[in-house]
């Protein structure tokens, strides 16, 4: 079919892969429509509980509030027109929650810190070496990522319990390997084991865009393996690397599956505390208070790894 | 030399053998309990093999009950998700309009705010919003799970499209919804597959919040797990949980090219 | 001995990529690696690198065997083809990077940076990105950090590919006067015959991982030593038979003629050819004359009394080659 109309239209001329053209009305306004659904949808069920629930936890008891302060217990009621920071205060001023805080952060910060080591380390040896094992330890880290996470927790729960693998392979041996469930010990191993997926798939695919020729150039000036890792290779898949290790301690600050099946009843982390004040405590406003206050330290990573793209993306030129 | 070459060989070795056993380890452990007929400590292996705990599973009403809401919900959840998401990734891919980084940072963000916390939120609207324990609850639930998923992902993916080859067909004479079924859809579809696969997985195996506002009315597979574990032998959870982890198994076999390709760390950057 | 390969073989992926190659070069010298991809050109460079094994033969650097070591000992600094520039660091700092490793104390470093800078003229730019500068400045970019570190062999992978014609003539020149300057072993790898031809003082005219002929550009094209370099080098028309009083006649040999020592007249004599030109290709400074017949085509350059197309002309040959099994015989 041959079209007589003309060839180019006023959109898409000339535009190479990736760029976009200049914006007209028409397509702003065409993207903005395309946009509302999702952006209603997070708006209602995640901008506006977030909001109520940010005001539930500053004493606002009507409107949607209303239930629920009927249903809880130590509720703290706004006695100011902004609210109240009662219920903040009980929270800050609780020793367990203090306890819970200092473990949740103290874990995120060392399992954040062991699978950015671990991945990274695979990802060298796979991006400097390669081969036939590089494969394996690649496609080995990525198997976490097949399995949902209730199974992992259950999973991690029998192989390192007190009738698991490890203490029955070692009592083989007479050495009496101790149970490590319920400790903070198995809430860093299942924190690791769940976050290695994410973070090997993100710097190997970091380190793999690297252009032979930036190594072997830094060879040829006399650099060694070592340096070729420190002077060239970390620095520019810095972008990746700080992406896995947003990702994977915010995942991990939130969590609650693992340490709910791993980690100890108490200090616990913060994800579990949550849920545990909302139900079985019966006091939803400081659950709240709690999530606002992960929130918080969640978000403070976040505008991290946004600064960081977009810095990154200026300095390529792209923006 | 040759002695180092040696160390080398040594280590590298046993670093994945260390590594394969603390991946692997816990999987097997579990599954190989599937069919254990008993298994006391400190015995390495069970006394006997059986598919027993197979049929209790699924003759229970409850676990099977569990399973057929799992597998009647998560596909409704990937269709509304692809209905919903898909024409803003689209968008978000293609189009220049004011907020667009507000809207992908927007997104991503939601999903920082900890799940659990999320979740009592909800339940506070819930509660208002009498969805607490309904079907409607969870599918919400769940859907808002996938949506990082299935607007990153698949925005990446449509970005990447080359434009040159679009005006190719369009200067061969094909119009504008031609030229988008043909070449840009068609060259989109592994991110679209990956995003479909995460999606679905994200929503498959959601257990915090369906477990928030679906219990005790509702129970899909995951959140069955928590109480289970503590009621039943470890043998009917260790064959639950093969039960639970075989869609992701199959699912991300399949699109393991496309994962390991790159699809999955291309959606991440912000472009 | 400025550079010398003795023996070097080469097998990649199962196939033979170079077998008892060959070479030595004068210190001082600048000599090119000339051949249509997949000749072995490549793979040579690479090998005096450092960043391909040999599988047999060695490697002499200053009369040094350098063979087993790894790249970054060997006393070699490489041009990459698309001048490898790190994009995280300044000019001054890819320039500096070498001398870092050295640990040379941070004045001598900014002292050899920028004098390295000044001989490719860049010194403007030492605290540019290389995103940010043009493709001919990123090369002489990757040049200072060659020359910066003093090597006993420059080596240049394809240095004017990405540059657009007219940059290429301004580079070449460049480069072959900061060669004569330093007085550095260099070594070129091309495809264009051109560019090795001008600014060489030898030429590796090479095939299918073996050296064809190691000669001057004059030698190179007025006496080939095969087949295969008289066409590869320059222009030549091809005929098969014998030549014999200015005649093609039936024969065992090839007989190559160089288009400059074609006649074109526009009245027979003997020994000629008559034929219609079919073509005329304008080239700049001359003409090339493309003259068929139903048995032979004829391609000629000339720069006065160029014939018109469609007109009855008479060819005859000067001069000319005779090889016979490929190789160049009296």
């Amino acid at each position: 079919m041959i079209s007589l109309r003309s060839k180019r239209n006023s959109e898409g001329s000339l535009a190479k892969k990736g760029e976009r053209p200049s914006s007209h009305v028409r397509p702003g306004v065409l993207g903005l429509a395309l946009s509302l659904p999702p952006l209603l949808l997070v708006g209602v069920f995640i901008g506006l509980p977030i909001l109520i629930g940010l005001t539930f936890s500053l004493g606002f008891t009507a409107g949607p509030n209303r239930v629920i302060s009927i249903i809880g217990q130590q509720i703290h009621k706004k006695s100011h027109w902004w609210g109240t920071l009662q219920a903040y205060s009980d929270v800050l001023h609780d020793s367990r929650f203090r306890g819970d805080l200092v473990l949740t952060i103290f874990v995120t910060v060392l399992s954040t810190t062991l699978v950015l080591l671990l991945a990274l380390a695979i990802a060298l040896y796979q991006r400097l070496i390669g081969g036939r094992k590089a494969s394996v330890l690649v496609t080995l880290s990525i198997v976490p990522l097949f399995v949902p996470v209730v199974i992992s927790a259950w999973a991690i729960h029998t192989f390192y319990g007190g009738d698991g693998f490890m203490r029955t392979f070692f009592s083989h041996f007479g050495i009496n390997f101790p149970t490590l469930t319920s400790t903070p010990s198995a809430i860093v191993i299942g924190t690791v084991w769940t976050s290695l997926p994410f973070a090997i798939l993100m710097i190997s695919s970091g380190l793999q865009a690297i252009p032979d020729a930036l190594i072997e150039s830094a060879k040829d000036c006399g650099a060694s393996s070592l340096r070729v890792i420190a002077n060239i290779l970390i620095p520019l898949a810095k972008t990746p690397i700080i992406i896995a290790g947003s990702f994977t301690s915010i995942g991990i600050l939130g969590s609650f599956t693992i340490p709910l099946f791993l980690g100890p009843n108490q200090p616990t982390m913060l994800g579990v505390e949550i849920s545990n004040f909302f139900g079985s405590y019966n006091r939803p406003q400081q659950s709240l208070v709690m999530a606002f206050i992960v929130f918080a330290i969640a978000s403070g990573i976040a505008v991290m790894y946004v600064r960081s793209n977009v810095k990154s993306a200026k300095e390529s030129g792209r923006l | 030399m040759l002695k180092k070459f040696k160390f080398g060989r040594i280590g590298i070795n046993l670093f994945i053998g260390l590594l394969a056993l603390f991946i692997l380890g816990p999987i097997f452990w579990l599954a190989v309990h599937a069919f254990a007929v008993d298994w006391h400590y400190p015995d390495l292996y069970p006394s006997g093999v059986t598919l027993h705990w197979w049929s209790k599973v699924f003759l229970d009403s409850a676990l099977s009950t569990a399973i057929r809401n799992s597998l009647i919900i998560s596909p409704i959840v990937v269709i509304l998700s692809m209905v919903i998401c898909l024409p803003a990734a689209y968008a978000a891919g293609r189009m220049n309009y004011f907020g667009r980084k507000a809207f992908m940072i927007g997104v991503f963000s939601a999903n920082s705010f900890p799940k659990i916390g999320l979740f009592a939120a909800i339940a506070t609207l819930y509660y208002a919003l009498n969805l607490m324990g309904t079907f409607l609850g969870v599918v919400i639930v769940q859907l808002l799970g996938t949506i990082i998923y299935m607007t990153w992902i698949p925005a990446a993916a449509f970005a990447a499209v080359p434009r040159n080859l679009e005006e190719a067909a369009r200067d061969a004479g094909a119009n504008k919804f031609t030229v988008f079924r043909t070449i840009t859809l068609r060259m989109a579809m592994p991110g679209i597959l990956v995003a479909i696969v995460m999606s679905f997985l994200a929503s498959f195996d959601e257990a915090q919040g369906s477990y928030l506002v679906g219990a005790p009315a509702i129970y899909t597979m995951p959140t069955e797990m928590y109480s289970l574990v503590q009621n039943y032998p470890i043998q009917v959870a260790a064959v639950f949980s093969i039960l639970l982890a075989l869609p992701s198994v199959l699912l991300l076999g399949l699109a393991r090219k496309h994962i390991m390709g790159g699809q999955l760390a291309e959606g991440f950057q912000l472009k | 001995m400025g550079l010398e390969l003795k023996g070097l073989k080469k097998v990649l992926g199962g196939r033979v990529i170079i077998d008892d190659l060959n070479l030595r070069v004068e210190p001082g010298e600048m000599i090119s690696l000339l051949g249509p991809s997949g000749c072995g050109k490549t793979t040579t460079l690479r090998m005096i690198a450092g960043f391909l094994t040999v599988d047999s033969g060695k490697i002499l650097v200053s009369g040094k065997d350098v063979t087993d070591l790894g790249p970054e000992k060997r006393p070699s600094a490489m041009v990459f083809q698309n001048y490898a520039l790190w994009p995280h660091m300044t000019v001054s700092k890819n320039v500096a990077y070498p001398l870092k490793i050295k640990g040379l104390s941070k004045e001598s470093i900014a002292e050899k940076v920028e004098a390295a800078l000044s001989l490719v003229n860049l010194l403007h730019h030492k605290d540019s990105r290389p995103g940010r500068i043009s493709g001919g400045e990123q090369q002489r970019v990757a040049l200072a950090r060659a020359l910066v570190q003093e090597p006993s062999i420059l080596l240049l992978d394809e240095p004017l590919s990405n540059l657009d014609a007219k940059l290429r003539e301004k580079v070449r020149e460049d480069i072959r006067q900061l060669q004569r300057r330093l007085a550095i072993t260099t070594v070129i790898v091309t495809h264009d015959q051109e560019e090795a031809l001008s600014i060489s003082d030898r030429v590796a005219v090479m095939n299918n991982g073996k050296i064809e002929q190691f000669s001057t550009p004059h030698d190179l094209y007025n006496a080939p030593a095969t087949e295969y370099v008289a066409t590869f080098i320059g222009s030549l028309n091809r005929f098969e038979g014998d030549l014999i009083d200015g005649l093609i006649q039936p024969g065992n040999y090839v007989i190559g003629v160089r288009p400059e020592d074609i006649t074109i007249s526009t009245e027979s004599r003997a020994g000629s050819y008559s034929g219609v030109v079919e073509l005329i290709i304008p080239r700049g400074h001359f003409y090339e004359v493309v003259v068929r017949r139903e048995d032979a085509t004829f391609r000629a350059f000339l720069n006065i009394n160029v014939p018109l197309v469609g007109a009855q002309v008479f060819v005859s040959i000067n001069k000319a080659l005779r090889y016979f099994d490929g190789k160049l015989v009296a």
